[in-house]
């Protein structure tokens, strides 16, 4: 009866997805149709343009890479009913720190400059994340917003340093000066760009999964997540799962831009990071915030990007399409009533 | 310049600059009293802004281009509402989702209409020449005592309007119900859901009204002209303590903290980035401020 029962749910949110994913392709089309002068070729690039090389392909499953990340730290702070819309500023800060951290030791080993350069990114997001947390613990500022606020606020300052003490005045880019090469990270899929850091993704992705299902604190993480009240009646110390998700949603974040400064930019651009952390927000929804699934739902996110950008490029429509496409998903991935009656859940509010 | 002077004109330039604040948080409270959250405010304004000025260019007309760019961002509440509500999509998620087809949208058509993805000005384009600065020739209803745009006054009237409508008809008091509790409300035979719906929509109206007043004042279009102020009115909503009066003083500090960052930015040379990022931070820190307000009043009692 149980496993009836689940059989039906995942039926259920299986067709709800279809629908959602079948009306934002519906979308792009539509989009193509009345903004392109030639949307046969326009739809051919969108759609398939990601698989026809070897360059695209990589590059596409390499854009996939932030965001699983992104998804992630999105599904531990959704698992434990904690919102966090601080991921741009999360991300983008961290891809700073691991980029001032680099030029700070220009003759460093690989390996371990490397890591203390990722490790000083994890711990930028975690305190941004962590201290809407601990506002919320203390006084009950609404995590929601001030997340949102801070992340705004740091944006900003990151331009500054990127754009004023830390441009290199060599490139024509608003970009800061490169790190030095034994940090970039290793290739696998030459010429494009895909490299190491899509294994730490997917070992990101099973660690996340372990810490939700298989450990205690992810248990108790869960529980609050399912119902606070019961928690504390229970006995879990609940105002420590409202920092705790966030710290490591902060954290994941961080590391989102730090891998990206060492595999993919190798400097910190002007806005390189932009859409990375809204986009892990719909990446974990469309999961249903399960980490397995993040993996898979960051690698259709990424082809939507890819299939406009190859678009722009052959075509003549603009890379935006992609953000309406992706705002039809966000529209309707938690729409209930397309996911059938027996789903009840809800994400919060 | 004295240092009265100084405060003088901040102020006098303060209660220009409120404006979207005061008109977003305004309409943010009616969906706020009627029990949702409305992320959507900075998309809503968005749109309104956009089309505003992109139709005030194309007829010639501003006092079309902003009813447009009103029935516009009341387009996108009406999706917004119905995505929400019918379709029983989360609203907080519905809401990131105006935000992000409100940019997106706005950049697509901007490029498509005018092949520019960056600012576009409408007194310089190819379209008719939109003759955005008669905004200040409009005979203004106290011109010479303040000096701001017809809109600005216009805004005042709607808070003023608000206060009769949220306390003293009927809609009002069901509007209320709905956000203390949507089942009592229900078991009077009424659809909350409708209360809700018109919530969204005179949301939509406002942040249209707000969103023209940015782009028409401009006579210009910035891709994410509205940069933030819908959450920031978000929160004035909150400070103001969901009253129109208090979401009126909570709306003039942001105003003064703009116009002040804009003052500091020209006279004591800060750079622009912390400029940008300063409404911000004074926002999460008059959050921060009123949170441990309530919760201290809380504990004392």
């Amino acid at each position: 009866m149980k496993r009836w029962s689940r059989w039906r749910e995942l039926l259920a949110g299986t067709a709800g997805l279809s629908v959602t994913l079948g009306l934002s392709f519906l979308i792009a089309v539509a989009l193509i149709l009345l903004l392109s002068k030639q949307p046969l070729a326009t739809i051919r690039w969108f759609f398939i343009g990601p698989f026809t090389n070897k360059y695209y392909l990589g590059n596409m499953l390499n854009t996939a890479v932030p965001l699983v990340f992104t998804g992630l730290g999105i599904a531990v702070a959704f698992k434990s009913s904690v919102f966090n819309l601080g991921g741009e500023g999360q991300v983008y800060s961290g891809a700073l720190v691991t980029t001032v951290i680099c030029l700070a030791l220009p003759a460093a080993n690989g390996y371990g400059g490397g890591l203390a350069s990722l490790a000083g990114a994890m711990a930028c997001g975690a305190v941004l994340a962590g201290l809407s947390g601990l506002l919320k613990m203390k006084w009950g500022t609404d995590e929601l917003i001030s997340t949102f606020l801070i992340s705004s606020a740091v944006g900003f300052i990151v331009n500054y340093f990127i754009t004023g003490p830390l441009d290199d005045p060599a490139n024509n880019l608003l970009a800061s000066y490169a790190i030095a090469p034994q940090y970039f990270l290793a290739g696998i899929f030459p010429p494009s760009r895909l490299n190491v850091s899509a294994g730490f993704a997917v070992l990101a992705a099973a660690a996340v999964f372990f810490l939700l299902n298989y450990t205690h604190t992810g248990y108790e993480m869960r529980m609050c997540g399912l119902n606070r009240e019961f928690s504390r009646y229970g006995g879990i110390n609940v105002s420590a799962y409202v920092v705790l998700p966030l710290v490591l949603s902060g954290a994941l974040h961080g590391l989102a831009g730090g891998l990206a400064v060492l595999g993919t930019q190798h400097m910190a651009v002007k806005d390189f990071s932009f859409g990375m952390g809204w986009n892990g927000i719909a990446v974990s929804l469309i999961a249903k915030n399960n980490p397995l699934a993040v993996v898979p739902a960051a690698v259709f996110f990424a082809w939507l990007e890819a299939g406009a950008k190859a678009a722009m490029l052959h075509s003549d429509v603009t890379f935006e399409i992609a953000a309406i496409v992706q705002s039809v998903i966000f529209y309707l991935v938690t729409a209930q009533a397309l996911y059938g009656a027996l789903r009840r859940r809800k994400v919060r509010l | 310049m004295k240092p009265w002077e100084v405060v003088l004109s901040l102020v006098h330039n303060a209660v220009g600059i409120m404006t979207p604040f005061l008109l977003a948080a305004t309409g943010g409270l009616y969906t706020e009293l009627a029990g949702m959250l409305n992320i959507a405010l900075e998309g809503l304004m968005l749109v309104g802004a956009f089309f505003a000025v992109v139709f005030a260019g194309l007829t010639g007309s501003l006092a079309l281009g902003v009813a447009l760019g009103i029935a516009s961002s009341m387009l996108a509440a009406l999706l917004f509402g119905l995505v929400t509500l019918k379709l029983k999509a989360n609203v907080f998620i519905a809401g990131l989702a105006t935000n992000l087809l409100a940019s997106g949208l706005t950049v697509v058509l901007a490029f498509q209409l005018f092949k520019n993805k960056g600012v576009v000005r409408f007194e310089l384009g190819s379209l008719p020449v939109l003759s955005v600065p008669a905004l200040q020739g409009i005979p203004l209803l106290g011109g010479l005592l303040l000096g701001h745009n017809l809109l600005v006054y216009v805004s005042w009237a709607i808070v003023l309007a608000s206060v009769v409508v949220i306390y003293r008809t009927p809609f009002g008091l069901r509007l209320r119900g709905t956000g203390l509790n949507a089942p009592t409300v229900a078991s009077l035979g009424l659809r909350p859901q409708a209360y809700q719906l018109a919530g969204i929509l005179i949301s939509g109206f406002t942040c249209g009204l707000a969103g023209a007043w940015m782009t028409l004042n401009l006579a210009a279009f910035v891709p994410n002209i509205t940069s933030g102020r819908g959450w920031i009115a978000l929160v004035a909503i909150y400070l103001g303590n969901k009253t129109p009066v208090g979401i009126v003083v909570a709306s003039f500090v942001f105003g003064l903290s703009e116009a002040f960052s804009n003052y500091a930015q020209g006279a004591l040379k800060v750079p622009a980035d912390f400029i940008l990022a300063f409404p911000y931070f004074i926002t999460v820190l008059a959050m921060i401020l009123y949170s441990m307000w309530r919760h201290y009043r809380a504990r004392v009692r």
